[in-house]
């Protein structure tokens, strides 16, 4: 489904106005230590806008790749998009993940596809382009934040990046402008898989940590979601 | 001179020698044979490079051609032949280059060589060498085998031409597209296919796709980068504000950057031959130069437009001075300011005060230029304006630019300047209106507005100042404020001189002079008609007076409004017509002018009158007709109340339309069919002021309709609603005519006879009734008894008189004894009785009057017949039979229930009245009546039943 900038607008909206509302709803506000239930609500949402946005973002950028990129069924061999963070996951492994290493997890695909989008984002060759991709960045980086409180809510420590592991992005001039085009193609998939998963991961989270006796599950309506 | 001979032809067998000793030499060794060819490879520009050297030289420079063969994918497949001609040095490597429109990684290239010397110095070493063993190239491929398509990451110019080739050996069945469209290689190889996109487009800074692929299963793609061809700068130009920085421009033209970093946007580079500098510029449009003060003020630049395809430059050279494009003028500032003159003062920013500057003044007022002016100044600038409009906004605007060479002008400074007011320049436009009215003279004045151009400020006021010439001493003062346009004035009858003044702040204008003579508002001028056109009204007259210093034409420009707008024009003396136009006329409007001669002496005289119509149109309504003397035959019409002032043309007449059951018209009529299918007589009156027209020849006791309509030269108004009219009967009107003079005669008689009454009433039927005059004797005498005579009254000897019933409205008058309250109550019946002396004396006598006997007077016998007074006592009361006796009675006592007829009751009382003892007292006092023993007088009327019956018993 295609978004168009008035849905992400009113998405967005939507959104402010739960997250207004968010100290309001009794089980979200309970006297004394709300625990990490509200911070893992609002990434919950965080990601869900994300995750919309994000096709708005990916349906302009595939058009500037151009053909066969922006057609629907093209599903390129991932060649040289094997250090972008897997999203996909076997099953069973990811029931049986704990709190701790699936937000380790998110954060650390989050960490990384940050920084490529980065890349992406000084690579556009149009201004407009640029700055959508800006904008999405910051909203990730506001998602990377939210996971990270989440973490410390729940006292985990954030993963610490290796010396010298930090991804870069430095096409040389022996590398395929049409394999370059192929990992941002990737990336934008990788992405897009990253956020529908860590919904699913947000909202198991979610509700492993509501206490039963004061279960109340916020539904969040919002057209397009 | 022998030895030099014979030298000279040793010399010439030794090197004959030599050469065919070298030649078998170089045979056999090929010394100049091509060696150490050493081929790479630029797979980017697909070029190869050839390097290899000659040895041994045998003079220090040798013209030698070197053919080329260059084979692909096998040696026999030779692609490309030629030759390399060049000068060699000793030692020295030589450098050729050969660009493949294949790209090289797609199939191995053979190379060979070898050399000829070609050199005309020296003939005789014509050699050609044997070619080089072929040399094998191939192009470095990355490690990464999935290549399967070539050239990778070409950067080419829009509109150019790129060979593509890609290898199917790992991939059979392998298909290869370009933006998603299928491509059909041409196969090179068994397993090497190529193809040629030709004059490519762009379509993206992100670069065109082309990729292979199996089953749609993506196998390989290289992305072609399309790049726009770099354009030259176009208006590039520098200049200076400051004289410290030139500032130099361009359109840089299309942007030729790509995405993926494979192009930047082209680079700007500017470089200044004079100085040696070279600058990059930052901006794709503009770039600032530093001006080096101790540098020659002189530049040649050159703008070198850049990008890796393609470069482009651009030249300008100049003089510094030649370059000034000055800041707008500054501090723009007026002093001096009168109603004419001013001085504007202003400054131009920072430039070198030893420049002089070349400055344009222009002075605006509302709608133009008004005055422009250039001015040479160095430093700050002054000017004066003079012949300015008193009171009047004007826009000053300066620019300067350098008066050596004017390259641009600066940007205009603005500014205001009012001029201060001064005194109306020009007398007011005045008319005036006179109307006389009981012995004085009504002056209704009108004046035009003064222009802004006299008026010269703001009109404050108007004064009036009226003179009358007959008694100087005399003086009106009037003094109108501004805006009115107008006043009246009343004056006597006398002549007067008006004058008009428009008063500002300053002064006032120039005196505005009009005459009211005596006769003004009196002339009695006869109106013209005139014919108008769209475009006015051509007025002509005829000049009447000797001396006269012009005329003046009036009009209403809306007469039909109250206020009519009034309108005047002054002409010349000479001029006899003028053409009146404007655009507040309207067709089927009557416009009136009037035509004045102004006498030396500013009086005006009323010589003529017009009337006329732009254009005229047919009547808007028609006459209100009256019919009038209606005959069987004939009827007229008449519309005399019809406005003929207020119609939208002159009326030229009007149509009479008779409807008639008759299908013939009269022969002065004309048929004419109407819109309800019906037709008409229809009569044409052509004079417009006969207003009454008579219908004849019409049938009694006939319909007929008719309506009128009046016309213009536009044509006929509508015609009115028809009136009905039927003729009346011929022997009715004609009986009308006779009897009506009769009835009035008869009238006539019956009032004289009716003035003349008493003289009938004496002669015919006097008031006295004389018995002896009454028929009743002559009657009763031939009838019953001939001896019957009258009765005299005197006879009777009345002692009583009692009123027994007394009707309303009876008023009864007695002589004798009168009436005692006991007694009134009696019965109004009237008895004579005799006194009681006498009662037994004699018997009642009783008798009916039958004096007004209506039977009587009807037979026409009205005269007093004498009744016989020998009648016995009591036997009237049997001269009538006892029925007529009741009869008589039954008939008053039932007229006494109130049920009488008026008639019956008066003629009654006038008997009772007429009786000798009430009425006529005198008559009988004059003839007393015979004595009578007995006698009773009985009542025609009003004897109650219950009273009578008593009587009749007795």
């Amino acid at each position: 489904m295609d978004l168009r900038a008035g849905d992400s607008w009113g998405m967005l909206a939507c959104l402010c106005t739960v997250l207004w509302h968010l100290p309001a709803v009794p089980a979200l506000n309970r006297t004394g230590d709300p625990g990490p239930g509200p911070s893992i609500q609002k990434t919950y949402d965080l990601t869900r806008y994300l995750e919309h946005q994000l096709r708005s973002l990916a349906g302009t950028y595939l058009n500037y790749l151009g053909p066969p990129f922006n057609e629907p069924d093209f599903n390129p061999p991932r060649l040289g998009a094997e250090t972008l963070p897997r999203a996909t996951v076997n099953l069973d492994v990811w029931r049986s993940l704990n709190d701790k290493l699936r937000l380790t997890q998110n954060y650390e695909a989050y960490s990384h596809l940050l920084c490529y989008l980065r890349g992406l984002n000084r690579q556009a060759a149009t201004g407009e382009l640029r700055r959508s991709l800006a904008h999405f960045c910051t909203s990730l980086q506001g998602l990377l934040g939210s996971i990270a409180g989440v973490m410390a809510a729940l006292g985990y420590p954030l993963p610490q990046p290796l010396p010298g592991t930090e991804p870069t992005w430095a096409p040389g001039p022996a590398h395929s402008d049409f394999l370059q085009k192929m990992d941002d193609f990737w990336l934008l998939k990788e992405l897009q898989t990253w956020l529908w998963r860590s919904a699913k991961d947000f909202n198991r989270l979610k509700k492993k940590m509501q206490p039963p006796a004061a279960a109340v599950t916020l539904h969040l309506e919002a057209h397009g979601f | 001179m022998a030895f030099s001979v014979v030298f000279q032809t040793a010399l010439m067998l030794a090197l004959l020698s030599w050469r065919t000793c070298q030649s078998e030499v170089l045979a056999e060794y090929s010394p100049l044979t091509p060696e150490g060819l050493n081929i790479s490879v630029s797979s980017a520009l697909q070029h190869l490079h050839f390097q290899w050297t000659v040895h041994k030289l045998p003079y220090q420079e040798l013209q030698m051609v070197f053919p080329i063969e260059i084979s692909r994918v096998e040696t026999s497949k030779v692609i490309w032949m030629g030759n390399y001609s060049t000068t060699v040095k000793q030692d020295q490597v030589l450098h050729w280059s050969w660009e493949s429109e294949l790209p090289l990684e797609c199939a191995p290239h053979f190379v060979r060589i070898k050399s000829i010397v070609n050199d005309a110095r020296f003939p005789e070493l014509s050699f050609t060498s044997n070619w080089s063993s072929w040399k094998e190239v191939r192009a470095p491929t990355p490690e990464q085998n999935h290549w399967l398509i070539f050239p990778r990451n070409k950067l080419v110019e829009e509109g150019s031409n790129v060979t593509f080739c890609y290898n199917s050996a790992r991939n059979p069945g392998l298909s290869c597209y370009v933006e998603s469209a299928l491509i059909d290689g041409e196969q090179l190889d068994s397993n090497l296919f190529t193809f040629t996109l030709t004059n490519i487009p762009f379509i993206r800074t992100q670069g065109t796709n082309i990729y292979c692929g199996v089953n749609h299963t993506l196998k390989d793609g290289v992305v072609l980068f399309v790049s726009k061809v770099l354009e030259e700068p176009k208006n590039f130009s520098c200049e200076t504000q400051d004289f410290k920085t030139l500032n130099c421009t361009w359109d840089p033209g299309v942007d030729t950057g790509l995405g993926y970093n494979r192009q930047p946007s082209q680079q700007y580079t500017l470089f200044d031959s004079v100085s040696g500098k070279k600058k990059f510029c930052v901006h794709n449009n503009w770039c600032n130069w530093e001006i080096s003060q101790d540098l020659p003020a002189t530049f040649n630049f050159t703008l070198t437009a850049e990008n890796y395809l393609r470069k482009r430059t651009v030249s300008t050279a100049f003089a510094l001075t030649d370059r000034v494009h000055l800041k707008a003028p500054e501090s723009v500032y007026f002093k001096n300011v009168s109603a004419t003159n001013a001085t504007v003062t202003w400054k131009v920013p920072v430039f070198r005060n030893y420049v002089t500057l070349l400055c344009q003044i222009e002075l605006h007022d509302k709608e133009n230029v008004r005055q422009e002016h250039n001015v040479s100044i160095k430093g700050n600038g002054e000017f004066l304006f003079s012949e300015l409009q008193p009171d009047t906004e004007y826009v000053v605007r300066i620019r300067c630019a350098s008066a050596r060479h004017v390259w641009k002008w600066s940007k205009w400074a603005a500014a205001t300047l009012v001029t201060a007011e001064a005194a109306p320049s020009k007398a007011l436009d005045v008319w005036r209106i006179v109307k006389s009215n009981e012995g004085l003279h009504n002056v209704t004045l009108f004046w035009k507005p003064l222009s802004k151009f006299h008026a010269n400020g703001k009109i404050l006021f108007y004064n009036i100042v009226a003179k009358n010439l007959d008694k100087k001493s005399e003086l009106k003062l009037l003094c109108i404020p501004a805006p009115t346009n107008g006043t009246e004035l009343t004056l006597d009858q006398g002549s007067y001189q008006i004058q008009v003044t428009a008063n500002n702040s300053v002064g006032p204008s120039p005196t505005s002079e009009i005459v009211i003579s005596e006769n003004s508002g009196n002339e009695e001028v006869e109106e013209e008609k005139i014919n108008g056109t769209k475009d006015g009204f051509l007025v002509s007259w005829n000049p009447r007076y000797g001396d006269r210093a012009g005329h003046v034409v009036d009009w209403c420009e809306h007469p039909q409004n109250l206020h009519c707008d009034l309108q005047w024009k002054y002409l010349g003396s000479n001029t006899t017509s003028t053409v009146i136009s404007s655009d507040a006329f309207r067709p089927g409007i009557r416009y009136n002018f009037g035509i004045y001669e102004l006498s030396t002496d500013k009086t005006a005289y009323l010589v003529e009158k017009k009337t006329g119509y732009t254009q005229e149109l047919a009547p808007l309504d028609s006459p209100q007709v009256a019919v009038a003397n209606l005959t069987p035959h004939s009827f007229t019409l008449s519309w005399k109340d019809y406005d003929t002032e207020s119609q939208r043309g002159f009326i030229q007449g009007y149509y009479v339309c008779l409807k008639s059951n008759s299908t013939e018209c009269h022969p002065d009529s004309v048929k004419e069919g109407l819109p309800d299918k019906s037709t008409c007589c229809k009569h044409d009156i052509s004079n417009p002021k006969q207003k009454t027209f008579l219908v004849k020849n019409l049938q009694p006791e006939s319909f007929y309709e008719f309506s009128v309509s009046s016309y213009t030269s536009a044509g006929e108004g509508p015609n009115g609603t028809f009136t009905k009219v039927t003729t009346p009967d011929g022997r009715s009107y004609m009986l009308m005519h006779i009897i009506l003079p009769m009835m009035l005669c008869v009238l006539l008689i019956a009032v004289v006879c009716y003035w003349k009454s008493q003289w009938v009433k004496e002669k015919c039927y006097p008031d006295i009734p004389d018995p002896y005059k009454s028929s009743i004797l002559s009657l009763v005498k031939s009838k019953e008894n001939p001896h019957l005579t009258v009765m005299n009254v005197k006879d009777c000897i009345p002692d009583a008189i009692e009123v027994i019933n007394k009707s309303e409205g009876t008023k009864v008058q007695f002589t004798g004894k009168p009436l005692t309250e006991s007694e009134s109550p009696r019965p109004a019946n009237l008895y004579l009785l005799p006194a009681e002396d006498f009662s037994g004396l004699a018997p009642c006598i009783s008798f009916e009057n039958f004096t007004y006997n209506e039977s009587a007077c009807d037979s026409g016998s009205c005269a007093h017949i004498p009744v016989p007074t020998t009648a016995p006592p009591c036997q009237l009361g049997m001269l009538a039979s006892p029925d007529n006796s009741l009869t008589s009675l039954e008939n008053t006592h039932t007229h006494s229930q109130g049920e009488i007829p008026a008639g019956e009751m008066n003629m009654n009382y006038v008997s009772q009245l007429a009786s000798p003892m009430l009425g006529d007292k005198d008559s009988l006092l004059i003839n007393p009546p015979e004595p009578v023993l007995c006698s009773e007088y009985k009542m025609q009327m009003a004897v109650p039943s219950h009273l009578a019956s008593p009587v009749l018993s007795e």
